[in-house]
């Protein structure tokens, strides 16, 4: 992987996000699919993105001062039409301002929503062990059950695939009820994310989640990354 | 030998020991280090450094170490922590390559100058180069030599054979020890690192894969400074000997509070089991598992499969064990049609006669049981085999009949027993059975895990092959 050269950075010393831009093209420099998405700043645009994707889409508020969208209102998914998307983006902003008053707001994410099953993948840096690859299925399933899996990176092939058998909802992965995931390229988005922190020193933590994996491939839907100066 | 190898090879091998601190007083620290090493019947010398005594235990002691003009391999030092860095100069000046500092008040205090007075230490050794098993530590023992380098004399008790205990608490290697010598597991070295000054896991760990009387390396942790120095270690003796290690601190959660869902989410626990598996190190849950799954480790031949016959005299522990070795990945199959035919002669129709084999009716006929076990022991559709029997007056016999054969049939299957009986009827059966590469266990589900574990390790064993 030719990326050696310090893509973006923070002030000496600090820490900084990266906006949902720079991530986006940083891992696809990296080779991972992001979801396709368009920004867009007022609600005009916002209904032109959604017919220009094709709906369902999903809307998420574009601030550099937020971190967990879905807190303050600022994630709507299955918006199916021109007029549920200008009622979704007048909502959000007033949830998002009642809740976050001091947030800038640069505008929304308009995102094809894409059917599968949410997974996520993190990463983090531990004083000991230095940086730690994480998997685990979306939603409850880590908030709750605690259902993850850990590796130290760099991870093997081998890795990838016990990370995510180990997780208790594999079957959900492997196919439940019409939905199913697809394993082989979860497995080529751990190594790509392992290879692409040995990489990059400067990112502290990252945040891929939700990824939606079904047949037709895995997908980052959402991402956070924090760098260091 | 790498340097750092051969020092530690000399610190479980001295010639001759330098007591610093040894006494004669029932109430000192030092009175029991002499008591270990006279009574673990140490081969090689003892020098006592002592500037208040001509003699402790009959041995001529010394003012201090340069009154001492033979050369000297370990120091086993009992001094208050303000005396050890006068100490580890004192070695410098004899060149003794090996330390073992039962001294507390380092590190783990409360008080920063425990702390300052580690870091002391730490700088002194390092430029004398010398290694330091501890502060803060119980000691070390080496049950081939022997040399019992411990302030715990019973610890020379502990049956010889190719264990090997490395322990971060002194607690844990003394509850570890007694119950080596409760289950009558064999062990080679025991060694508490304490503080670990200069002596980490990592470092342990290269040597006993290295150390011909080791078969089987067993770990309990609570925190390590280097945990990636351990995995390497581990990663570069992958397959030659098992790992297993019992981590502490499974409630501890991550002390960085974090913005990041998966940040905060990095309990250190978990981490640590995946770190394990990634250098195929067998992570157990107890300290009874540790020892029950490194004795069938050091015993008994790995599952080639996940095939397991169940046989037992009773039908309950019977039971109790498919439980376990279900939940633990095996496969409770049907015999091959050759072998249930015999077993089905063996047997009255009463019975269960199909995997798992409820060998009841013919509990009080040794020759019968034997014959079962012989049938299931040649199946080729059948990798592993737990048996259980448990005494009754009438079947006093079995387990004598049963260990002789299974010692005189020793096949490439993983066997392990469950043969349960009040102490001092089946004692020398049960010891025979397991010097014939058969671990036994007192419960069923003790046996069976254990077995479960087995095919764990050859899992862990089987990634990269």
């Amino acid at each position: 992987m030719e990326m050696r050269e310090k893509f973006s950075t923070a002030p000496q010393g600090q820490e900084r996000m990266l906006s949902y831009e720079e991530g986006k093209k940083l891992l696809e420099q990296a080779g991972i699919l992001v979801a396709p998405f368009v920004v867009a700043r007022d609600v005009a645009s916002a209904t032109e993105a959604g017919r220009t994707i094709g709906f369902p889409i999903v809307m998420k508020i574009l601030s550099p001062d937020i971190v967990h969208k879905s807190d303050v209102g600022g994630v709507v998914t299955g918006l199916r039409d021109e007029g549920e998307v200008s009622q979704a983006f007048h909502r959000m902003m007033a949830q998002v301002r009642g809740k976050r008053p001091d947030a800038r707001i640069d505008g929304v994410i308009i995102e094809k929503m894409i059917e599968g099953v949410e997974v996520a993948v993190g990463v983090t840096r531990d004083p000991q062990f230095g940086p730690v690859l994480m998997f685990g299925l979306g939603g409850i399933f880590i908030e709750v059950l605690k259902d993850i899996s850990f590796r130290l990176i760099p991870i093997d092939p081998q890795d990838a695939e016990e990370m995510i058998e180990e997780v208790k909802g594999y079957p959900l992965i492997k196919g439940y009820r019409g939905r199913q995931g697809d394993l082989k390229s979860l497995r080529d988005l751990l190594l790509k994310v392992s290879n692409f922190i040995t990489h990059h020193p400067e990112i502290t933590e990252m945040d891929l989640n939700p990824v939606i994996t079904s047949p037709s491939g895995s997908v980052v839907a959402d991402i956070r990354i924090r760098i260091s100066g | 030998m790498k340097e750092g190898t051969r020092a530690l090879h000399t610190i479980f091998n001295p010639d001759r020991i330098a007591v610093v601190g040894a006494s004669d007083n029932p109430g000192k620290l030092g009175y029991h280090v002499m008591k270990s090493l006279t009574q673990g019947k140490y081969p090689g010398r003892i020098f006592p450094i002592n500037p208040g005594r001509k003699e402790i235990f009959g041995l001529k002691a010394f003012p201090s170490l340069a009154q001492v003009s033979e050369k000297i391999d370990l120091a086993i030092v009992v001094l208050p922590a303000e005396m050890v860095p006068q100490t580890i100069q004192e070695c410098e000046a004899r060149t003794i390559p090996g330390m073992v500092l039962i001294t507390a008040g380092f590190k783990e205090i409360e008080d920063r100058r425990g702390k300052m007075l580690q870091e002391e230490i730490q700088t002194l050794a390092e430029r004398a180069g010398i290694r330091i098993i501890g502060p803060n530590t119980f000691g070390v023992v080496n049950l081939h030599y022997p040399v019992n380098a411990s302030f715990t004399p019973e610890f020379s008790s502990i049956e010889k054979g190719t264990v090997s205990l490395v322990s971060q608490s002194g607690g844990m290697s003394h509850l570890l020890g007694f119950l080596f010598i409760e289950e009558r597991i064999g062990a080679s070295k025991i060694v508490g690192l304490g503080n670990r000054c200069n002596v980490d896991f990592s470092e342990m760990v290269e040597y006993l894969m290295d150390d011909p009387t080791t078969r089987v390396i067993a770990l309990y942790l609570e925190g390590i400074d280097e945990p990636r120095s351990l995995i390497e270690a581990a990663r570069q003796g992958r397959g030659r000997k098992p790992i297993l290690a019992y981590k502490a601190g499974r409630s501890m959660t991550s002390d960085k509070a974090s913005l990041f869902h998966t940040g905060s989410l990095a309990g250190k626990h978990e981490i640590y089991e995946g770190a394990f598996r990634q250098a195929a190190i067998l992570s157990v849950g107890s300290s009874e598992e540790l020892l029950d799954s490194a004795k069938a480790l050091s015993l008994c031949p790995l599952p080639k499969g996940n095939r397991v016959a169940v046989l037992s005299g009773q039908a309950g522990p019977g039971m109790v064990c498919c439980d376990v070795c279900e939940a633990g990945g095996f496969t409770i199959p049907p015999f091959s049609q050759e072998i249930q035919k015999k077993v089905d002669r063996l047997l009255p129709p009463l019975a269960i006669r199909t995997n798992p084999v409820d060998m009841g009716p013919a509990w009080y006929d040794a020759e019968t049981t034997k014959g079962i076990v012989e049938a299931v022991l040649r199946d080729p559709e059948i990798d592993a085999l737990v048996i259980c029997v448990m005494f009754a007056s009438a079947n006093r016999a079995a387990a004598g009949v049963l260990s002789e054969f299974l010692r005189e049939n020793r096949t490439e299957k993983a066997i392990v027993a469950c043969f349960s009986a009040p102490h001092g009827i089946w004692d020398l059966e049960i010891k025979a059975l397991e010097q014939g590469g058969i671990p036994n266990y007192p419960t069923p589900e003790r046996a069976a895990r254990s077995l479960t574990n087995l095919l764990r390790y050859r899992k862990l064993m089987e990634k990269g092959d």
